[in-house]
């Protein structure tokens, strides 16, 4: 069994981001970048699958940009990815080219699952993984808490806003994962250095054949100021009191 | 009725030898006070017991080549895997020998229990010794064709000696047996104990019981001079001629009683190896061998751990000499239980517990392991097949995960045994195991992960390190290069809000004092103290050689820190790797800069202060004098102006806040921290502030007591001397 984890580099999730000066873009010098947290718990994921079923499966991770990925490919190794691969593309990408591109490598690895975060956190667009599914016609399960495998069958809970709404699904399929799944482990050093003996393959965009045509166009970026001012009540009553005469919420 | 026993000591007083002048005389009476060895015994009952020696000694070297075959596993001595072996200097080893050992230095301090031991062990020593002498004086005897009644040197003043000193110590002795009857018999819950503690126990107080016995017999049969200095033989004799012992048939009871004495005393020496007793041998191995100070751990290099792939401890064979033996020198005597605050905190973490699960599961595997050298199997595929002692994702392993992540590394275990078990380090080997394959996740590994990217474990920008700082114009080593004492600040006081205003009291403190100072601002970095602890050996290098590297720039000499952590790793774990600064706490520079007049404090409000010791500072470090000294002055040389409150747990003996060996980065609820307890002791102790110094205890104390809603202020001791600045 096959498990294609695709991931994707975004900037520090502890550090100040700033829009950078063209404001269409967040300013990227000297900041840190780290594995997509969403995409560490889909990597997670597929390994402790392969644990579960005594190391019988292969997690393949993949990113999809610059020579820079090799950093986060290397700590997807390090957490004990199999094996790791960049599809080189240094074009700008919305989620509908990387689709593309994530159908095109699924056709040469042609996995059983490929498991990836809900959204990236830079962006928060969702978009990656239901697009995948829909062109490969594959079922699709997003925003899972859960997930057990059982022969060619996957039964995926997921979390809607009305609870977790459960669902069962055939092999091969796409699955995007929420914050609840599980908790990454740590790659230590001594890890990375192992993996650093594991090679990173490259492929060329172009030998896939997708035509990179944008459909998403950012107009302009900005800073959203917090406006938000706290208040000290005295007890809960004023609390209620307050929230029903000036905010109408209850 | 013999009269002899009208001779008593104090009628061979030193005037009485004097006046005897003719030195015929006195060679002539000296040979008198002494006694036959071996007297009563016939000759083949002597070669009998010979005999039965030379097995018992069999018996005991059997014992010990088992336990030296199980000592000889690890330190890489089969199988090339494993750390080089290290051990602390000769100097070091003999003054612990002399202290450790002879003085029994570490034992002291439990009540009765050290006192049953004190007087056990010192009977034991001393009639060891004094059986010794005897077999010499025998030997030799025979050797040089002497008579019994001609003894080479058991003779004369040294007979008295020796009869006095023997009969004291055997006192001692059997004292120490009764309380520890009494230890065995009431025991704590700590105190490890089997069946075969009774034995041992039942066996010294025979050989005790018997040993008087046979001499006050043997004083009764053969008319032994000056009977009086083996005081309790003496008395002995008393009470049996009080029951109708006569010198006629006190030889039988004495041929009988010697039997059972002899017999028990082999019996002693070959049970050595195989009972509780080994700990006095494997103890003094450990007690010597024990290489590093408290506080430090052992520096892993990158060439091993890429030469063998393994980082830290998995199996007994990653284990080194020492940590092996020191699996027999533990007794179970339950100190490090009790001391242990993630025990107290009811954590899953019992140090005696790991530390006897790891030498039962030895004691299991060994013979195996022997079989296994007479096979083709190497010794890795050995290993590798056996079960691991921590971290297997099969979830066979020995000591839990959880286990092993509850611990603080407070040091408390390290520091009360008697015998220089550390339990902390097998501890701390096994998580660079863990955290090497991936076992550490959540919160605390992603500390681990903000310090390796950012440098600080809260993650937050190195951008931001200086912000502390804001409006105190605080110097830096780029402002001022000059400078002669360089501030370390850490992480703490960089990002916790909390924390930052201790470090604005100490550049105030400073100031005051005149001191020419700078910090390195956003250059500084983690020193890695909590990674390495975690078991993050080379997050922690990376950390420490970028820091190095920092410190050597500016040319570093001296360092002032107010955190116990920074402190110990600049001290220890800097120290490994070439980085040798003069470091010390602000309670100790502060309290320098008071008694030399520098610090001028004004009179404030009077009140009441507790101080909690920090782990690091008063265990690892050994400080507890100089927070002390600054708290309980009068006023104007320190801050108490009201009253000084001891805590319970105090100085060595302090109770852990919870905070440390990377504690503070795991999510635990308030009232499932370790420390909590300590919480409710500063709540008792009626302190209206508790002092502290160090970070983590600030953070923690302070969680702790608005935990128990209690209004006890928690200031770092710069705070409250920082408000008594003239001026201020």
């Amino acid at each position: 069994m096959k498990i294609l984890v695709p991931i994707k580099r975004v900037p520090d999730t502890d550090q100040r981001v700033r829009v950078a000066d063209d404001m269409l873009h967040v300013e990227t010098a000297d900041m840190p970048f780290v594995v997509n947290p969403f995409d560490a718990i889909a990597l997670e994921e597929a390994i402790r699958i392969r644990e579960a079923r005594s190391g019988d499966a292969e997690v393949v991770v993949i990113g999809v940009g610059g020579e820079e990925y090799e950093q986060e490919l290397r700590t997807g190794l390090a957490m004990g990815a199999d094996r790791a691969c960049v599809v080189r593309c240094d074009t700008e990408l919305d989620p509908w080219n990387v689709a593309c591109i994530l159908q095109q490598m699924v056709g040469r690895e042609s996995p059983a699952l490929v498991l990836m975060g809900k959204q990236a956190v830079d962006d928060d667009l969702g978009q990656t993984g239901p697009f995948l599914a829909s062109l490969l016609q594959w079922p699709q399960a997003t925003f899972a808490s859960r997930i057990e495998l059982q022969g060619e069958m996957l039964t995926v809970g997921r979390e809607t806003d009305r609870g977790i709404e459960t669902l069962t699904l055939p092999l091969p399929a796409v699955v995007t994962v929420d914050l609840r799944l599980n908790e990454p482990r740590y790659a230590s050093l001594p890890s990375i250095l192992k993996a650093r003996q594991k090679q990173i393959e490259h492929v060329d965009v172009r030998e896939l054949g997708v035509e990179i045509q944008p459909r998403l166009q950012v107009l302009k970026m900005e800073s959203v100021f917090s406006q938000r001012r706290c208040q000290r009540v005295s007890n809960v009553d004023e609390l209620l009191e307050r929230l029903k005469a000036e905010t109408k919420i209850l | 009725m013999p009269h002899q026993f009208n001779v008593t000591i104090d009628v061979i007083p030193m005037a009485h030898t004097t006046i005897l002048t003719s030195s015929s005389t006195i060679a002539a009476a000296i040979p008198q006070w002494t006694r036959e060895i071996f007297g009563n015994i016939p000759e083949s009952g002597q070669i009998v017991f010979y005999v039965a020696a030379v097995v018992a000694l069999g018996v005991f070297a059997w014992g010990m080549r088992k336990h030296w075959e199980s000592w000889t596993i690890g330190s890489g001595s089969h199988t090339g895997r494993g750390a080089k072996s290290s051990s602390a200097p000769w100097p070091v080893m003999g003054q612990r020998l002399i202290r450790e050992v002879l003085l029994q230095r570490r034992v002291l301090g439990r009540g009765v229990a050290s006192i049953a031991h004190l007087l056990l062990f010192s009977g034991f020593v001393v009639l060891l010794i004094g059986t010794t002498l005897i077999a010499i004086e025998h030997v030799l005897a025979w050797l040089v064709g002497r008579p019994p009644t001609m003894p080479v040197f058991h003779y004369g003043w040294y007979f008295l000696i020796y009869e006095f000193m023997l009969d004291t110590f055997g006192v001692a002795f059997l004292i120490g047996v009764f309380l520890f009857f009494h230890r065995r018999w009431v025991r704590s819950t700590s105190l490890g104990h089997t069946a075969g503690d009774w034995l041992v126990l039942v066996a010294f107080l025979t050989i005790a019981l018997t040993g008087f016995a046979v001499e006050g017999l043997r004083i009764l049969h053969s008319n032994t001079p000056l009977p009086g200095v083996s005081f309790a033989g003496w008395l002995t004799a008393r009470t049996m001629q009080q029951v109708g012992v006569t010198q006629e048939n006190a030889g039988t009871f004495h041929l009988t009683l010697w039997w059972v004495h002899a017999i028990c005393a082999l019996a002693i020496i070959a049970a050595f190896p195989y009972t509780r007793l080994m700990h006095a041998l494997a103890g003094m191995v450990n007690i010597a061998l024990q290489p590093r100070q408290l506080g430090a751990l052992q520096p892993l290099s990158i060439e091993d751990v890429e030469q063998t792939g393994r980082v830290g401890v998995s199996q007994l064979v990653d284990l080194q000499f020492y940590q092996l033996v020191a699996l027999d020198a533990c007794v179970e005597c339950g100190r490090c239980t009790d001391a242990c605050p993630a025990h107290e905190a009811g954590k899953p973490l019992n140090p005696k517990t790991v530390v006897q699960d790891i030498k039962r599961y030895r004691d299991d595997i060994m013979p195996q392991y022997k079989k296994n050298l007479s096979t083709s199997q190497s010794l890795a595929e050995f290993w590798d097949k056996s079960r691991p002692l921590c971290g297997d994702l099969a979830g066979t392993n020995l000591i839990d995960d959880a286990t092993l992540w509850s611990c603080t590394t407070c040091g408390a275990c390290v520091d009360v045994c008697p015998l220089r078990v550390n339990p902390l380090e097998y501890i701390t080997d096994m998580r660079r195991h863990l955290v090497a394959n991936g076992a550490l996740r959540g919160s605390a590994s992603q500390a681990l992960q903000r310090s390796g990217r950012s440098g600080n474990p809260w993650g937050l920008p190195t951008a931001e390190r200086f912000a502390w700082a804001e409006g105190l114009d605080v110097p830096t080593v780029d402002t001022h290069p000059d400078f002669e004492i360089l501030y370390w600040v850490g992480c703490a006081a960089a990002y916790d809000r909390r924390i930052q205003k201790v470090a604005r009291s100490v550049v105030r403190l400073l100031r005051a004092a005149n001191v020419s100072f700078a910090v390195l601002g956003p250059a500084e970095k983690c020193t890695g103290e909590t990674a390495r602890r975690m078991g993050d050996e080379f997050l922690f290098q990376e950390l420490a050689a970028s820091n190095m590297a920092t410190l050597a720039q500016h040319r570093v000499r001296r360092i002032v820190t107010h955190c116990p952590h920074c402190l110990n790793s600049l001290r220890q774990d800097y120290s490994q790797f070439g980085g040798n600064y003069d470091v010390v706490h602000h309670t100790q520079f502060l309290q320098e800069l008071l008694a030399g007049g520098r610090l001028k404090l004004t009179a404030g409000a009077s009140h009441t202060i507790a101080y909690h010791d920090p782990c690091y500072l008063a265990r690892a470090q050994d400080e507890t004098e100089a927070p002390r000294a600054l708290l309980s002055g009068n006023g104007t040389n320190g801050v108490a102006a009201g009253t000084f409150i001891e805590l319970a747990r105090s100085r060595r003996q302090t109770a852990c806040c919870g905070g440390g060996g990377g504690r503070m980065w795991f999510d635990d609820a308030v009232d499932q921290r370790a420390g909590r307890s300590r919480a409710r002791e500063v709540v008792d102790s009626g302190a209206e502030t508790l002092a502290v110094a160090c970070p983590f205890c600030l953070i923690m104390m302070t969680d702790g007591l608005k935990a128990q809603d209690s209004a006890v202020e928690v200031r770092d001791i710069a705070e409250l001397l920082c408000e008594r600045l003239e001026g201020a």
